[in-house]
């Protein structure tokens, strides 16, 4: 039911949108013409700090200071129950063209593991801006050089190997690592994996107590230069630009078919006007066009990744498809 | 050596006049957001982090770490005047400062805490400065079985912290165990004690638990007992001065908690809280009045004041060379310093040798101003307490909720405090330390954790926890102090009947 209704929103979006751009008139048309009329308030579901507070703190500075938004932005921190609180609070803004919040894979993930009762089809999607990958890296003295030396590895002892990430099971360090790991052939119901909260999971790979490190890119880079980790392979489909960055071979060159975006975009509250989208659809555009911005994707080593409101939906829709599928393979799915 | 010029480039930016500048503001805010209760070190960087966009990085970092230092520096000064901590690493400041501060010595008993936390905090510079580069190792030096056994040890302070009854000491400990398991399990996602109530998926902060349980359940005693104390409401500050025999009785706590204070920081996850908890504990059981502590000893506010301050530069370690944040605090601080492009690494030191050493030489200042700003506010600072007693009542409890509603808006929180002041005041009334709850809540979690990880990389063999030497001599110094008190209690006992 609730597939059905997203399918004829996308395709009365789409309706709408060719109606605007196919207009040659300038904006005598009514949808296309709303504008914030107070400040907007811009939600950060989780502390200061943190991977969705930069990104929402570097868009607003932006939009700010490039003047694409007149009006003033301010971040809120909702921290709590990996975003679930401040999902929640969103949600409370029912039809509010004011309220935005930003997202990424836990929207996902986070109500598929029975964390939240509010999921990505409950909320507006706006545009998508970013994309992050994720690394898998070992100790530098370690003996596999290669993705498919350490996957062999599993495949025959999956005991002996141990792998570490932030998050809890069935959250993005887990899920990057199985989705690649299942598509080279690991039986991925018997992948050790260890939870290290406080964020010392590098300590852990560092010491020896574990084998795997699942993180994001950019915290590898640092390591690497220094020469005490290498990493085996990323997420992404291609070789990413940049020093350092551009010699971690992608898993998909390692003959590995799978990949694991770590998208990032905002969204808007339930039943937000069709106008407002459009709107805010156009400024995210601007913003991911701008120069300030570039600059910003470059200084955090984010990847362009740009979709209006529809191919986001769709996107959203497909990814909730495959993660809920490799949830319930590992036994993990609600 | 490359390490000297590094130190000198260092100590060109922190002496520098925008240098100077910057860590007199940071430590400025540090140590007022810290001064109030329930505001600590994550409020006041979270609260800078906005102003230092677009500030060039060494002058903007310089200020952050001096708001972070500072607010651990100020923090004392609500747990010895209001029994009321901000921050979890001077709960053990409130157990000694707080009686000291009621017996008349609020003056003497502040002055004690910002005096051994400078030393605290300078000895642990000077540490840090010498041997940084070589304690990257030492930071990376505890797997899991380790952290296990080092929060064992830790834990072994409840039958020190309990006056009386044992067996009530424990079955606080066990609440506070119970309290931590709250929300998602990090090892399995799953939900626990939840009842899915979405406020509770991230578990509870420390700051309700320490507020309800210390400031509101003092705040409740006051007002029970409004007519015994009615008249003695102008209280004495009484003088700031430290006589000779008081300052030679600090020296050995400051020492011994400057050194261990500094090395338990340089542990991430461990911290100041672990290293106030165990310094404590270590200058009790070394004391030959043991049974002074807990009721106003110099030595009980003087060993976690060290340490709480050595372990804040101690978490530099890490942090600088390793990228990795030991707490939350600093983990906030890491965000700082890539809001500012600069990114905390092995390479740091190399790369960016200005605000590596600029850092580390800012934090002599920092705590010299630290100790000039704190010393002539005593007086003033203290007049909190001649304030009348519904006045002060009124503004702990304002100051409670603003702390609690602080970590994330949200009014669940509040009624949680108003819910931990209510069990606070009924454990005092039945007697139950709240201390082994608190104790068991900061370290339980970290402690399960570790333990199950050891198990999940050792495929359920205990025998993890032996085999690494570093968790088998901190489990068995933790067996003997746990044994010691009973043994001593049984021995005295004895003593008692021949």
């Amino acid at each position: 039911m609730k597939k059905c209704l997203a399918i004829i929103s996308v395709a009365m979006l789409i309706v709408i949108l060719t109606a605007c751009s196919s207009d040659d008139a300038p904006s005598n048309n009514a949808s296309g013409d709303w504008e914030p009329e107070k400040a907007i308030e811009m939600v950060a579901p989780a502390g200061a700090g943190g991977g969705w507070d930069t990104t929402a703190r570097m868009a607003t500075k932006v939009f700010n200071e490039a003047g694409i938004i007149e009006e003033d932005i301010g971040v809120v921190n909702k921290p709590g129950g990996g975003g679930a609180v401040g999902w929640a609070y969103v949600a409370g803004f029912d039809g509010s063209n004011h309220n935005l919040f930003v997202a990424s894979p836990p929207i996902i993930l986070v109500p598929l593991n029975g964390q939240s009762e509010y999921g990505y089809d409950d909320f507006t999607p706006l545009a998508n801006v970013i994309a992050d990958y994720g690394a898998f890296a070992v100790r530098a003295d370690a003996p596999w050089d290669s993705l498919n030396d350490l996957f062999e590895d599993m495949k025959e002892d999956p005991e002996s190997i141990a792998v570490v990430g932030t998050s809890s099971p069935g959250s993005m360090d887990h899920i990057q690592f199985v989705q690649i790991a299942k598509a080279a052939g690991v039986d991925v119901t018997k992948i050790k994996y260890v939870t290290d909260p406080d964020g010392v999971g590098l300590t852990q790979l560092l010491n020896g107590s574990v084998e795997v490190f699942s993180t994001g890119v950019a915290e590898t880079v640092e390591q690497v230069k220094a020469g005490t980790i290498k990493v085996l392979g990323i997420t992404a489909e291609e070789r990413l630009t940049g020093e350092t960055l551009k010699d971690f071979p992608t898993a998909i060159e390692q003959g590995i078919d799978a990949s694991f975006v770590n998208w990032r975009g905002f969204f808007g509250p339930p039943n937000m006007d069709e106008a407002a989208i459009a709107y805010y659809e156009k400024k995210f555009k601007e913003l991911s066009d701008s120069e300030e911005f570039g600059a910003i994707r470059d200084q955090y080593g984010w990847d362009e990744m740009y979709m209006d409101s529809a191919e986001y939906k769709a996107f959203l829709d497909e990814q909730y498809e495959t993660i809920g599928a490799l949830l319930d393979e590992l036994g993990l799915g609600q | 050596m490359g390490s000297i010029e590094g130190i000198l480039s260092g100590f060109q930016v922190a002496l520098s006049l925008e240098g100077i500048l910057f860590v007199l503001i940071g430590v400025l805010v540090g140590t007022f957001i810290g001064m109030l209760p329930g505001l600590g070190p994550i409020s006041a960087i979270a609260v800078m982090i906005p102003i230092t966009f677009g500030m060039d990085p060494a002058p903007a970092l310089v200020m952050m770490a001096g708001v972070y230092y500072g607010a651990i520096f100020g923090g004392s000064t609500s747990s010895i005047l209001l029994n009321a901590p901000g921050v979890s690493g001077t709960v053990a400041t409130a157990f000694d400062g707080y009686p000291m501060a009621q017996q008349g010595k609020a003056g003497k008993a502040l002055a004690i805490a910002a005096i051994s936390s400078f030393v605290g905090g300078t000895v642990s510079v000077i540490l840090l400065m010498l041997f940084a580069p070589m304690l990257s190792s030492v930071a990376i030096s505890f797997d899991p079985p380790a952290y296990f056994a080092l929060m064992f040890l830790g834990l072994t302070a409840i039958t020190s912290l309990s006056e009386g009854s044992t067996i009530k000491a424990l079955i606080s400990a066990v609440i506070g165990f119970m309290v931590v398991t709250i929300g998602i399990d990090p090892q399995t996602g799953t939900q626990r004690f939840t009842f899915g109530n979405v406020n509770l998926l991230e578990g509870l902060d420390f700051l309700v638990i320490a507020l309800g349980l210390f400031a509101l359940a003092e705040v409740c005693t006051l007002i029970i007992n409004r007519k015994d104390l009615y008249f003695e409401n102008k209280r004495k500050i009484g003088s700031l001065k430290i006589t000779k025999d008081e300052f030679k009785e600090m020296r050995g706590p400051m020492t011994r908690q400057s050194f261990l204070g500094f090395l338990l920081g340089v542990l991430p996850g461990a911290g100041a809280t672990i290293a106030s908890f165990i310094g404590y504990i270590t200058e009790k059981r070394i004391s030959k009045n043991p049974e002074e502590f807990g009721r106003g000893s110099i030595k009980g506010l003087a060993a976690p004041e060290t340490a709480n301050n050595a372990a804040t530069s101690g978490a530099f370690v890490p942090l600088l060379s390793l990228g990795i944040p030991g707490s939350g605090t600093t983990a906030v601080m890491l965000g700082a310093f890539l809001v500012l492009n600069v990114q905390p690494g092995p390479l740091l030191m190399t790369d960016r040798p200005e605000i590596f050493w600029g850092i580390i030489a800012s934090m002599y200042i920092g705590n010299v101003f630290l100790l000039i700003l704190n010393l002539p506010l005593i007086p003033y600072i203290s007049k909190i307490l001649k304030i009348p007693r519904p006045l002060l009542i009124s503004l702990v409890i304002m100051f409670s909720i603003i702390g609690v509603y602080a970590i994330s808006f949200n009014t669940f929180d509040l009624y949680m405090l108003l819910l931990f002041g209510v069990v606070g005041f009924l454990m005092r009334l039945f007697s139950f330390p709240a201390p082994p709850f608190i104790l068991a809540f900061i370290l339980g979690g970290m402690m399960e954790q570790a333990f199950r990880q050891s198990l999940t990389i050792s495929n359920g063999n205990y025998m993890i926890f032996v085999e690494s030497p570093i968790a088998i001599s901190l489990l068995i110094v933790g067996f003997l102090s746990f044994l010691f008190p009973i043994v001593g209690h049984y021995r005295r006992k004895r003593k008692g009947i021949q």
